[in-house]
């Protein structure tokens, strides 16, 4: 029997006989060549992160993006950012499905079919170049070219707005329904008229001790919503000198009204009548710490306390009650919000509460009123303005004379957007082309006849000048964080291309070669800026710490006091506000407020949007009207119940959601839904609250008056079983299922 | 002579054991929904329509619960975020017969998908009614799948699943500072919820670390537990709205 030979012998035995014959294996040092190349940055399992700009409303919120393997994962707040700290709302989280939403274009579309048809042909880019360019140029009078965008972002503003200018045209109009439900246009006349700023006041939240919002709805969509949450939470518990206190004067009880410590349910219109009075209590009492008040008595002069009581259903005392709460304290704040703005009298409203910063010295003042520091560079001087009803209502005018030959149409939907009787979609009928820049197919761009679809922000280029800005000047930067998933094409890019076709004066006032030149040569104006927040030797390494930080900022905060040079000089008087419809005929007020999750609408076609539930009446995935338990009950409807909602204008059907929250003489739909395109997620599902909407009354001007329409109900007799979160037990209470 | 003490292994860890856990401050909570988008977005949990949603099916792992307090015009609403508990004597655990929920020894309430069997024993025993069912096979119609993250498996039709305290966050944190050759400090791990949430009412951190944010919110005289008579020993803490530590 031969010895056996175990393993670990074998290759001591292998090993020595190996290396004492100098066999050591040599191998050449080639490196492999894989088909495909990853990204140098790119680890398996690793995720890259981007910093960005938020682009689902205006606000600017900070963004950082989680990045794995080239696509984006993940959107959360950037923690360095000094807007909004690295916080984000539902509908910043919701970005992704901007980017990866099944209904996108994949490239640029000519509605083949005709207008309205929905039969799309792609056309090649080149061509859809060489159409508009040929557009253009034989274009008889360069006032026939009419632009309309929503909020652009400020460097697409930029070049559009040098574009029309070199070329001739009227400047183009900005409107979308989320800033127009703010009241922004009427917020940025406010500050221009009292401190001759176009920039919108910051008011600060965080510090005041005694909060009074007269419709400000500062937790869900006005304004910056993040920042000002971020605000509010340091309001009520972070800080020494306690909790702060919170009143929200407003008709039908908000998902921010609920946050406050008490809730005013005053009528429709009369939030500047009450401020009116309160301002007249504490100067005749001389309320406060803050000196005398006879230097501001003369503006409450014709200011009658018991006619006020009235008018807003108040008792007098009650009205005393809240004067002392406001006036004896060492920081109150009062905020005129979004909804004083669709009334009637909303200029008067807004200076009336604006006067009650004044009275009691809050301007510049911890826990008050400022205004924002200029971004110290030319080229970020002048972010887009908004446009008001006046501008809009001229525009639809010139087009339905036939005075427009091209119109343009970027970020915004006005024929969902703005009221039925503005006439939108019949005035566009008139216009030979009409070219969309939407990366949906949404209800204007369906009446367009060619679809030129620009990137999604998370592709994309651009800046954003923050405002309302929060201590210090921001500017949010915003970068591609993802090759473009189709063939889209930055409109910016796509103006930059025009001009240079044009030639001329044109290609001169826009000579980059494509819009991240231009960013970069903007972006060159803060280098070397001492208060910035970083710096480097180069522009060129100050641009990529641009892109790396997400923008740029001031190191420190910069808050600066304004002045009330355009104060009210004599006595102010608040008219009651006018209403449409009479009340016989229809009996309720119609509240239409904007949708937390879907804002104006432009969220409907995201399914995490849709069904997040509404926080108030937890309702997802359709429209309600919410009413007050009392009404309902002399109306003899219930929860769920199918009703006819009409004004002087139109009508439209909604589920009922019995709503204890509101006035019994008020009733309220949120905006939103009711899409007839848009894609899969937002068709076919609820009713649009602006189909009620009725002009403003005539003697008041041209105001976007969204709260002074009238309506009445009926039951129509079905039943529609809202997708509630919550269970009722028929009487209005609820419980979890 | 003094005799050594010798701490074994065990106790060395259970010494070190954190137990995971979140406080929410009602107090700085507004509803605004941003936790309930962020939770859908980290952890691929699916969206069900509006038909399904009507039926109770809907699948948020975290939810605003919105109660309504006296009658208009005295009228007042609280907003309450729910989410999974990670109860130390959780009712869902011992009901499972397949163990597809058990207790992790840092506190977490844990769902192993690949053992459920769809029984929803867990469901019925939850008194917070968190555990969501998988009535469908999640759809996610192109390209929406390429929002899926990665790091979190997509659940299949017939099982249950529920908020797990973003593990995959909580595994991440500590394998990055174990390769750096440090410790995980308070505030590091955010889930999902926490990272979004724009006042701050949400913090998550070890409730055994006396040196925490959360421990230090934990003992506030603000502080509740939801159901708490029930014995379930929740690691969510609640601060009661409307009055001040200060």
């Amino acid at each position: 029997m031969g010895k056996e030979i175990s393993r670990r012998t074998f290759l001591k035995v292998a090993a020595g006989a190996a290396t004492a014959s100098g066999l050591i294996p040599q191998v050449r040092r080639i490196a492999l060549e894989p088909f495909v190349r990853p990204p140098e940055e790119e680890l398996p399992g690793r995720a890259t992160w981007f910093a960005s700009t938020c682009r689902q409303c205006p606000a600017g919120c900070g963004i950082i993006v989680r990045v794995i393997n080239g696509r984006a994962r993940k959107i959360e707040g950037n923690p360095n950012h000094p807007l909004n700290h690295g916080k984000l709302c539902a509908r910043g989280q919701a970005g992704l499905q901007v980017l990866y939403n099944p209904d996108r274009l994949h490239n640029a579309v000519r509605q083949s079919g005709g207008r309205g048809s929905r039969i799309f042909s792609p056309i090649p880019w080149s061509e859809a170049l060489d159409e508009l360019t040929a557009a253009l140029q034989s274009l008889r009078d360069p006032q026939a070219l009419a632009v309309l965008a929503g909020q652009p972002s400020d460097h697409l503003y930029t070049i559009l707005a040098s574009f029309l200018e070199v070329v001739g045209a009227p400047p183009a109009v900005i409107f979308d329904l989320h800033t127009a439900l703010d009241g922004r246009a009427e917020c940025a006349s406010l500050s221009s008229r009292w401190f001759g700023e176009h920039q919108l006041p910051i008011y600060d939240l965080a510090h005041a001790q005694v909060v009074f919002s007269f419709g400000a709805n500062l937790l869900e969509t006005w304004m910056s919503p993040v920042a000002q949450s971020v605000a509010y939470g340091q309001m009520r518990q972070s800080r020494l000198g306690g909790r702060g206190v919170f009143v929200q004067f407003e008709p039908r009880l908000s998902a921010t009204g609920a946050s406050a410590d008490e809730w005013i349910p005053v009528p429709p219109g009369t939030e500047g009548i009450i401020a009116l009075a309160l301002g007249r209590i504490i100067v005749e009492e001389n309320l406060g710490r803050a000196g005398k008040h006879s230097d501001h008595a003369h503006l409450y002069r014709n200011v009658s306390v018991a006619d006020a009581a009235q008018a807003c259903g108040l008792p007098v005392e009650e009205l005393r009650r809240l004067a002392h709460l406001f006036a004896e304290t060492d920081r109150p704040l009062a905020i005129p919000g979004g909804q004083l703005t669709g009334h009637t009298n909303s200029k008067q409203a807004m200076d009336a509460v604006m006067a009650l910063n004044v009275i009691m010295r809050r301007l510049g003042r911890h826990g008050g009123v400022f205004t924002p520091q200029p971004v110290p560079a030319e080229r970020f001087a002048s972010p887009a303005p908004t446009s008001n009803l006046t501008e809009i209502l001229d525009l639809v005018e010139r087009m339905r004379s036939g005075d427009i030959e091209i119109f343009l149409i970027h970020g915004a939907n006005p024929i969902y957007e703005l009221p039925a009787w503005v006439g939108f979609k019949e005035a566009l009928e008139e216009v030979p082309l009409v070219i969309s820049f939407s990366p949906f197919v949404d209800e204007t761009a369906v009446q367009a006849d060619l679809i030129l679809p620009d990137h999604t922000y998370l592709e994309g280029w651009g800046y954003q000048v923050v405002s309302p800005g929060a201590d210090r000047p921001i500017i949010s930067g915003q970068q591609p964080v993802t090759q473009p998933l189709h063939d889209t094409r930055s409109t910016a890019d796509i103006l930059l291309s025009l001009a240079s076709r044009l030639g001329g004066a044109v290609a001169r006032a826009l000579p980059w070669e494509d819009e991240a030149g231009f960013l970069e040569e903007s972006s060159a104006q803060l280098h070397d800026n001492s208060i910035s927040t970083y710096d480097a030797r180069t522009p060129a390494g100050f641009w990529s710490l641009w892109r790396q930080h997400g923008g740029w900022w001031s190191k420190r905060a910069i808050k600066r006091e304004p002045e009330a040079v355009g104060m009210p000089k004599g006595a102010m008087a608040v008219p009651a506000a006018a209403f449409q419809g009479d009340k016989g005929t229809y009996p309720f007020h119609l509240m239409p407020y904007s949708s937390l999750t879907l804002s104006d609408g432009r969220g409907a076609n995201q399914p995490w949007l849709q069904e997040a539930p509404d926080p108030m009446t937890t309702a997802r995935w359709n429209t309600w009207i919410e009413i007050n338990p009392e009404s309902a009950r002399s109306l003899a409807i219930k929860d769920n119940d199918m009703v006819r909602v009409t004004s002087a204008y139109g009508s439209l059907q909604a589920a009922v959601v019995v709503y204890p929250g509101i006035r019994p003489d008020t009733v309220a739909i949120p905006t939103g839904q009711g899409h007839s395109d848009y894609g899969r997620f937002a068709t076919t599902r609820g009713a649009n609250v602006m189909d009620l909407l009725t002009p403003s009354p005539a003697e008041q001007g041209n105001k976007f008056a969204f709260c002074a329409t009238r309506v009445r109900i009926e039951k129509v007799g079905q039943v529609k079983p809202l997708a509630r979160l919550e269970d009722l037990d028929g009487e209005g209470r609820e419980s979890i299922r | 002579m003094a005799k050594a003490v010798r701490v074994s292994a065990k106790e060395k860890q259970d010494e070190n054991r954190r137990r995971w856990g979140m406080v929410i401050d009602l107090d700085r909570c507004t509803g605004c929904q941003a936790c309930v988008v962020a939770c859908h977005a980290e952890n691929n949990v699916p969206v069900v329509g509006e038909q399904e949603a009507a039926r109770s099916h809907s699948m948020h792992w975290i939810r605003i619960e919105r109660y309504w307090e006296g009658e208009y015009p005295n009228v007042k609403a609280r907003f309450m975020p729910v989410l999974c508990q990670h109860c130390g004597e959780a009712p869902c655990e011992p009901v499972c017969p397949v163990f597809a929920t058990y207790h992790t020894p840092e506190g977490l309430n844990a769902q192993v998908y690949n053992r459920c069997i769809g029984t929803r024993y867990c469901g019925s025993a939850c008194p917070y009614k968190v555990r969501v069912f998988n009535w469908f096979r999640p759809d996610f119609p192109e390209p929406l799948e390429q929002q899926l993250n990665p790091d979190v498996s997509v659940r299949q039709r017939g099982i249950i699943e529920k908020c797990s305290f973003c593990v995959q966050r909580i595994r991440r944190v500590e394998l990055d500072a174990d390769a750096s050759g440090r410790e995980v400090e308070d505030g590091e791990v955010q889930p999902a919820c926490v990272q979004s949430c724009p006042p701050s009412a949400l913090i998550f951190g070890d409730l055994n670390d006396p040196e925490s944010e959360a421990s230090q919110l934990a003992r506030s005289r603000r502080a509740f537990r939801l159901l708490d008579f029930l014995g379930t020993d929740p690691a969510v803490i609640y601060l009661k709205g409307g009055e001040t530590n200060v």
